[in-house]
């Protein structure tokens, strides 16, 4: 059979939109003048926004509305408002931005990337912006504005380490959150993420995993490990009662076994009763990349579960973003909790030092580096607990340098796993590729899903022989049972 | 969206060259993708063995086994069905059976 492909690969995601959507005549036209390549996102397309109540601006209307957007952000955020107002240029950042070091572009300097906000801002929200515009370096508000918002803003991996070298502990991912909610209003969402939003909004993970599916693969793992260890290690799910109600990565039920599993054995050697919750086996919320409903959404369902299942405890798995929304913003959004939410890692510190799980350093001779993932180490209080439990698991643990809250991102934070992107990412990933083979380790150790699927794919780019593994895919090796 | 015009029929694809209707999918259509997406000139009895194993597995469960029971179930092992798609379990067989892709921290 004859087929004739007119599959338009490579044209801006713009122009492919467009191209959805002839009659309303948003033709994007500067950005089909300058073709982009693949430096920012496929734009996802109206059908792709309605699930998560998004909608498409039209680009005649685009920039009135962005700048209504950012008035409403600088008074709903106020540190948004100080960070515009705060910056004093000094430069600090720029050489600690692992997207500016791999990338070479000025505009992804921290400074720069909140200038293409801070500009706009200055012009309409400052007086010296408002009279002496020239001045202050202050810009209007054009559709060219927003083509840079979209494209930097979506180089940025909200990994806060420039916060952590700024005078002022200006927390660029705090702009660049801010900055991709706007656009999320004006419709410009990356299609990655909005395939990830309707997943989490209809079967509470992100890969969209239903109850059938799940009880599948969870009797497969226990199967698996019965074959390995001869025991019968549960992996219960929707049980009622159970002391923990574990959340982990959907990952950990399509390319990240061991994780769970790992998990799965940790309970079972400790003695305590646990349960996966078929309405939300994801940690990971993607809300907190380009949507505040959505992120509230998930949080409101991971809550409703712990209550229905009246579990003593929340443990969240191996995820770094979910991670700092279920400790962060938990009790911002529901008030005080009847029960904690802690971190597998903390989980199994603890469980280690109450000698309650016993462990084998043996089963892991190879030389083992850590990499924090961002969301842990500069935002969820994860920095020592991980260390502590390895030193116990593995028997030649090395740090890389830099490491704890100066750890390079992974290059793939906040959502950049879009294939399309590939070049960028591997380019964002290049700090960390170097300080990885710097030590030496033939095991990368990084408990987050998102760096578990980035990592593998930067290391071999950049040529570093490592294999990539969780913490408790490691501790399920080391456990004895 | 891009489309494959493919014999009387229009298919719709993703940017990636993901089938949008799995139930658009036929053999014919599989080879084709195959050449074209993963410089495939073949589809040996293997390959479809993985393909058939997918399909099932999606009209059974709306969604792609986990990697590890695809390999068991078929008895090919990781590295082999990296051999067999170069893109991978994911993003090349897959692709080749009509499943969405695989999308979340993969």
């Amino acid at each position: 059979m004859s087929a004739t492909p007119v599959k338009e690969a490579g044209r801006p995601a713009t122009a492919q939109r467009a191209a959805e959507a002839p009659a309303k005549g948003p033709s994007r036209g500067s950005a089909s003048a300058n073709p982009p390549g693949h430096d920012r996102p496929y734009l996802a397309s109206e059908k792709d926004l309605a699930p998560l109540g998004l909608h498409w601006v039209d680009e005649a209307e685009r920039p009135a509305r962005a700048r209504e957007l950012l008035d409403k952000m600088r008074h709903y955020r106020r540190t948004f408002q100080m960070y515009m107002d705060v910056c004093t240029h000094c430069g600090a950042c720029a050489q600690q931005c692992h997207s500016y070091l791999g990338t070479q572009d000025p505009k992804n300097m921290p400074v720069a990337r909140a200038d293409l906000a801070r500009r706009i801002y200055q012009r309409y929200f400052t007086w010296t912006g408002r009279h002496l515009p020239r001045l202050v370096g202050a810009e209007d508000l054009t559709e060219e504005t927003i083509e840079a918002w979209y494209k930097y803003f979506y180089q940025c991996n909200e990994c806060r380490r420039c916060a952590v070298f700024c005078p002022f502990g200006i927390d660029t991912a705090e702009i660049t959150i801010a900055m991709r909610e706007i656009l999320a209003y004006l419709g410009l969402v990356p299609r990655f993420l909005t395939s990830v939003g309707s997943n989490v909004l209809r079967t509470g993970n992100n890969m969209g995993i239903p109850r059938p599916a799940l009880l599948d693969t969870v009797q497969f793992l226990e199967e698996e490990m019965k074959e390995e260890t001869g025991k019968d290690i549960p992996i219960p799910v929707d049980q009622e009662g159970a002391e923990v109600l574990y959340n982990p990565s959907s990952s950990d039920f399509f390319s990240n076994p061991d994780t769970l599993t790992g998990a799965a054995k940790m309970f079972y050697a400790a003695g305590i009763s646990w349960t996966l919750s078929s309405e939300i086996i994801e940690t990971a919320n993607f809300g907190l990349f380009f949507s505040e409903p959505l992120l509230r959404a998930h949080s409101q369902r991971l809550i409703r579960s712990a209550r229905r299942l009246r579990v003593q405890r929340i443990v969240a798995g191996e995820c770094g973003h979910g991670w700092r929304t279920w400790r962060m913003f938990s009790e911002t959004i529901h008030g005080q909790l009847e029960f904690p939410i802690t971190h597998c890692a903390e989980e199994a510190c603890e469980l280690l030092r109450q000698r309650r799980i016993r462990v084998d350093p043996e089963a892991n001779p190879q030389r083992v580096t850590y990499h924090d993932p961002c969301n842990l180490a500069r935002a969820g209080d994860i920095i020592e607990q991980p260390r502590e439990v390895l030193r116990q698991i593995t028997l030649d643990f090395r740090e890389m340098i830099p490491n704890r809250e100066k750890s390079f991102c992974c290059g793939g934070g906040s959502g950049l796993l879009m294939d399309e992107m590939m070049e960028v990412r591997m380019q964002l990933g290049k700090a960390k590729a170097d300080s990885v083979r710097a030590t030496g380790a033939e095991i990368l150790c990084a408990p987050c899903a998102i760096c578990k699927a980035q990592l593998p794919l930067v290391m071999e780019h950049h040529h570093v022989p490592v294999q990539v593994k969780g913490l408790l895919d490691l501790l399920g090796r080391a456990i004895i049972l | 969206m891009p489309t494959i015009q493919f014999g009387d029929v229009q298919v719709e694809v993703d940017e990636d060259g993901f089938v949008q209707d799995p139930k658009q999918w036929t053999e014919d259509l599989a080879r084709y993708l195959a050449k074209q997406e993963e410089g495939l000139d073949n589809l040996t009895e293997d390959h479809w063995k993985v393909i058939h194993y997918l399909r099932d597995y999606y009209q059974q469960f709306g969604i792609a086994p986990m990697i590890r029971k695809l390999c068991k179930d078929t008895g090919f092992d990781l590295k082999y069905i990296y051999e067999l798609f170069p893109s991978g379990p994911a993003k090349g067989a897959c692709k080749l059976a009509g499943l969405p892709k695989p999308t979340g921290c993969v």
